[in-house]
């Protein structure tokens, strides 16, 4: 992969808790990452941010319990919109129940509480 | 001149033993050679007399129930009435938290404290295609006042408190009004009515920034319509409880949650002022709100520190002469954020601990996290676990018998006066910026915020922040020990109730009062009579929410500093 690693983070439906996202968004940046934080935003404008971008990551945050079926929605426009090789990874509150779930549709990578900031930064950054 | 508590010749005394005790423990190797608190306040192995030279009892304690309140703002404090034990509950639609409302109170709970899902703390209908994944989670649906009705069926609402946890003034114009109409509905006049709402213009702007913004001029208006209101109206009502706790659980320091809390009150105090009231006529309505973290004596000394704080602010700023106006009453949940998903059950520890520093802190009514709040809604067992570690701590260990037990202990002075030095220059940071509206328009309390919370969390990855279960003390593939909750249909239940309602009601009356409402806007009134009017019309949350982001426009706050 060429040049820096672009990441698009959002956060979805009316979920409240932007301090995850945003520690996490510091932490890419601080680790040489380009972040386009969007903040809260429906599937469809998540998915043409992706694509306007030119991303190589979406990142989606949640603790609302929203995940299960924003998640899944965000992925079938991706296929719609022709990006489905861009690899979706997601953070936040998320049932250890709903993981399998979410690996089967296809996310990359989950991250849930207490998850360390290098884990993610190592995740984005091995595909460089 | 001011007489310290300790004489000049003792201090000197002091001072040189305690010169030798510390050259004995110099040796390498004796403790770590430097503390600090959450806050960064750097904290001493040992404190004794001459860490307050000029220490003034009456000057910087007072007795409880007298300035500066150090102590506490009631006389008898807990021996008198002990604090609320407010449980927070919300989930669902209002059939199932009306039923768990009545389950806490049934187990001994004292007061209704409500939290409402993210459509309706927002302004939308569960219907709104924005919404609906939203629906249910994270507190109550709350669509008209018909929902309102449901949620507090068959409870007492002029015999038992209620927080309404209305955080963003957009919702609390709404929905305290339906509140407000639903107990004029059950023919309980307004001076019967207790209790709380959250009502906090930093909450819709700063700490729980949604999709669409209200400016936050905007959002602190409505706030302040509904204290003006509620001062002439409902007499026993908290309008507003500045949310201190959720500014520290985006990321703040316990400095930092004092000093914006006290910042915004500041605010709504000269904006009452400037609307013709004195001080004494809406003050003593003023209600706090704080978190109760992990560093256990930052957290007490915040609380005392805090309470002398603002009697400080409201005697010499706003000249108030009831000392009612200079209390500072508080509720406190312990700090969600300090919870962890892994080993749970860790969680009840925590919590125990934090809540004996908000009662030795002298709070007057506290919620305690439930161990999965970290996973999910609290379940009934978890969150009856909760309330237990309430009764507990009331009842058994003894601590209610003596006001401020810790007040007098070098240490927790000497720190309480360094808090509060520290948070009084946060509010003159904000007043040099020409107050927290405008700081938080350029963005200066987002990007505080998100320095504290980014710092934060790299000390727990440095490990110099000790997280039991998360950096030291891990279980690899942990099992969850706990059923976690399961949330109940909700979005067909408010879709099935809006359709019927919007079939029942006039028609022609929505639009007058939608009308009604726009118009109040344009002529910049107090939206408090008019809102009450137009939630008896049936109108929905969502169609009232409609008409004042069309009216005030939209704010685009900072998203990433």
């Amino acid at each position: 992969m060429a040049g820096k690693i672009r990441i698009l983070i959002a956060r979805l439906g009316l979920d409240a808790h932007w301090r995850g996202s945003i520690v996490v968004a510091r932490a890419l940046r601080d680790a040489g990452v380009e972040v386009i934080y969007v903040g809260n935003q429906r599937p469809e404008a998540i998915v043409k941010a992706a694509v306007e971008e030119n991303v190589d990551f979406v990142g989606l945050s949640t603790l609302s319990g929203n995940h299960m079926e924003l998640v899944p929605e965000v992925v079938r426009l991706m296929r719609e919109a022709g990006i489905p090789e861009i690899p979706v990874l997601l953070g936040g509150t998320i049932p250890p129940d709903d993981v399998p779930k979410l690996k089967e549709i296809g996310i990359d990578g989950i991250f849930g509480p207490g998850t360390a900031l290098k884990d993610i930064v190592s995740h984005v950054s091995k595909r460089a | 001149m001011k007489r310290g508590l300790f004489n000049k010749s003792s201090l000197r005394e002091i001072s040189g033993r305690r010169k030798r005790w510390s050259d004995c423990i110099s040796e390498p190797g004796e403790g770590k050679a430097e503390s600090r608190t959450l806050s960064g306040i750097p904290v001493k192995p040992l404190y004794a007399p001459d860490d307050l030279p000029d220490f003034g009892y009456q000057d910087r304690l007072g007795f409880p129930g007298e300035e500066p309140f150090t102590r506490g703002v009631y006389h008898t404090m807990y021996r008198g009435r002990t604090w609320t034990q407010r449980q927070l509950a919300g989930f669902g639609p209002p059939e199932e938290t009306n039923q768990r409302y009545k389950f806490l109170l049934e187990q001994g709970a004292t007061g209704i404290n409500g939290v409402f899902d993210y459509p309706t703390l927002r302004g939308y209908d569960s219907t709104d295609p924005e919404a609906r994944a939203d629906v249910g989670r994270g507190g109550v649906a709350i669509d008209t006042l018909e929902d309102m009705r449901i949620l507090f069926e068959g409870i007492p609402v002029d015999r038992v408190s209620t927080s309404l946890v209305t955080c963003q003034p957009i919702c609390n114009i709404i929905v305290q009004s339906m509140y407000f109409a639903n107990a004029q509905a059950r023919g309980i006049p307004f001076d019967r009515l207790a209790g709380t709402s959250q009502n906090d213009f930093l909450m819709e702007t700063v700490i729980a920034i949604a999709p669409v913004v209200l400016p936050p001029e905007v959002s602190f208006k409505l706030s302040c319509d509904a204290i003006e209101y509620c001062s002439r109206r409902v007499p026993r009502w908290n309008p507003v409880s500045f949310a201190g706790y959720n500014y520290r659980e985006a990321g703040c320091t316990a400095v930092q949650e004092a000093g914006f809390t006290i910042a915004n009150a500041v605010a709504c105090t000269e904006e009452l002022i400037r609307r013709g009231f004195s001080a004494d006529q809406f003050a003593p309505r003023l209600s706090f709100f704080f978190s109760a973290h992990n560093d256990f004596f930052e957290e007490v000394c915040k609380y005392r520190a805090a309470r002398r704080l603002w009697a400080k602010v409201m005697k010499e700023r706003f000249g108030a002469r009831n000392t009612r106006s200079m209390m500072l009453r508080f509720h406190v949940q312990t700090a969600g954020v300090s919870l962890t998903a892994q080993q749970p059950l860790n969680n009840i520890t925590r919590a125990a601990y934090q809540a004996l520093s908000a009662v030795l802190g002298g709070a007057q009514s506290i919620h305690v996290d439930a161990y999965d709040e970290a996973l999910c809604v609290p379940t009934e067992l978890s969150s009856l676990t909760a309330l237990r570690t309430q009764q507990i701590l009331q009842s058994e260990t003894g601590v209610t018998a003596t006001i401020d037990p810790l007040g007098g202990s070098y240490f927790v002075e000497a720190l309480t006066d360094e808090l509060e030095k520290a948070m009084a220059g946060v509010i003159d940071e904000i007043d040099r910026m020409g107050g927290i509206v405008e700081a938080v328009k350029r963005g200066w309390i987002h990007q505080e915020i998100s320095n504290a919370a980014y710092d934060y969390q790299r000390r727990i990855e440095s490990g110099e922040q000790v997280a039991v279960g998360i950096n030291t003390f891990r279980i690899e593939d942990e099992k969850l020990p706990i059923e976690l909750f399961k949330l109940p249909e909700t979005l067909r239940v408010q879709e099935m109730k809006l359709e019927k309602i919007k079939k029942e009601r006039s028609a022609a009356q929505v639009r007058k009062m939608l009308d009604r409402v726009a118009v109040a806007c344009d002529r910049g009134e107090n939206l408090m009579e008019v809102m009450l009017e137009a939630v008896k019309a049936f109108t929905t949350e969502g169609e009232l929410a409609g008409v004042l982001k069309k009216q005030y426009g939209v704010w685009n706050p900072p998203l990433f500093i």
